[in-house]
C-alpha cells in the first residue's frame, strides 16, 4: 500500500508573545484549509518532553524522523527548531513569524490573546508562506 | 500582600480543542480573575531550561494545565524545574460540564470551549488563592 508524502508542521507553541499566537493560527490554517492532505501538525511540547519513554509520545519525534518538517518560530529563541534538530534531524525548512511581521508593518495584531482582523491577516500570510514551503518540499520528493 | 507570583503554564498543544481551552483559561486567569497574583511562563522556554525562567519558576508557585492524558506540561515542568504546585486537566473541566459540549475549531475557538475556559480559569483562580494564602501562612 503506497501512502501519500506528507509534511510535518511544527509551531512554537510559546504562550509570552504574539508571534506564539501567529505561528499556531498559521499552523492551523495550513493543516485545515491551504494544505489539509500535504500536512499534518506535530505538537511541539510532545517533541520536547523529557521522558517519552516513560509517558509515550514518541509518535511525534518518529514522524519527524522520516517525513520532512517545517518549524514555524514565533520568536529569536527557536525553540521548535531547536527541538526538531536535537530529536529528529535538521527540519527541512524553518518559517520566522518576526520577519513577516516586520515586512507588513500596516498589520497590527491586537493581542497575543486575540489576534483581531489584522492579526488574522498576518497569520493568513504567514500560512500561504508555509504552503508555499510544502508544494516546494514535495516537489523536491 | 504576598511576594510570590503563581506562573501558569498551559500545554499548548494545538492538535485538538482541549490545548485551546487550557491556553484561554490561561489567558483569563493572568488577566482577568487573578491579575497581579499570576503570570503566564512559555513552556518550550521551560523545557530548553533557560536559566532565569527555571530560577523564577523554583522561587515561585507553579501551575500546570494539560489538554491530553500525555501531560506534556506536568512533566516537562517537573523534569525541568522539579517541582509543580498544582495542576489541572482540560478534559476533566469537559468532563464535569457534559452540558457544554466544546466545538472541535480552534481558530477561532466556539462559545462553548470559551464557556468551558471560563469555568477551568474560576477553578485555577481558586487554587491561586489558596496556594497565597498557604504561602503567607507558611511565613508567618
Amino acid at each position: 500500500m503506497s501512502t501519500k508524502p506528507k509534511i510535518g508542521i511544527i509551531a512554537c507553541s510559546g504562550e509570552n508573545l504574539v508571534g506564539g499566537t501567529l505561528s499556531r493560527a498559521a499552523a492551523r490554517i495550513v493543516v485545515e484549509k491551504l494544505r489539509p492532505d500535504k500536512t499534518v501538525i506535530l505538537c511541539q511540547p510532545l517533541f520536547m518532553a523529557g521522558g517519552l519513554e516513560r509517558h509515550g509520545g514518541a509518535e511525534e519525534r518518529d514522524f519527524a524522523n522520516t517525513h520532512p518538517t517545517i518549524t514555524i518560530e514565533g520568536c529569536e529563541e527557536e525553540c521548535a527548531r531547536i527541538a526538531v534538530d536535537r530529536y529528529s534531524g535538521k527540519p527541512a525548512a524553518t518559517i520566522y513569524v518576526e520577519d513577516i511581521i516586520n515586512a507588513h508593518p500596516e498589520l497590527k495584531p491586537k493581542s497575543k490573546e486575540d489576534l483581531g482582523k489584522d492579526g488574522m491577516k498576518l497569520a493568513e500570510i504567514i500560512a500561504e508562506e508555509i504552503a508555499e514551503k510544502v508544494d516546494e518540499l514535495l516537489n523536491q520528493n | 500582600m504576598a511576594n510570590k507570583k503563581v506562573y501558569i503554564i498551559p500545554c499548548s498543544g494545538i492538535g485538538k480543542v482541549f490545548g485551546s481551552i487550557g491556553r484561554e483559561a490561561a489567558y483569563i486567569t493572568v488577566n482577568e480573575l487573578a491579575k497581579n497574583k499570576s503570570e503566564l511562563e512559555c513552556l518550550p522556554l521551560v523545557v530548553k531550561g533557560k536559566p532565569e525562567v527555571i530560577d523564577k519558576l523554583k522561587s515561585n508557585k507553579v501551575i500546570v494545565i494539560d489538554g491530553c492524558p500525555l501531560k506534556c506540561s506536568y512533566n516537562d515542568v517537573l523534569e525541568a524545574v522539579g517541582k509543580v504546585d498544582a495542576q489541572f486537566m482540560s478534559t476533566d473541566i469537559v468532563k464535569e460540564n457534559r452540558d457544554i459540549k466544546p466545538e472541535q475549531e480552534i481558530i477561532p475557538m466556539g462559545k462553548n470551549a470559551k464557556k468551558l475556559s471560563h469555568k477551568l480559569a474560576e477553578k485555577i483562580a481558586q487554587k491561586i488563592d489558596e496556594l497565597l494564602e498557604n504561602e503567607e501562612g507558611g511565613e508567618q
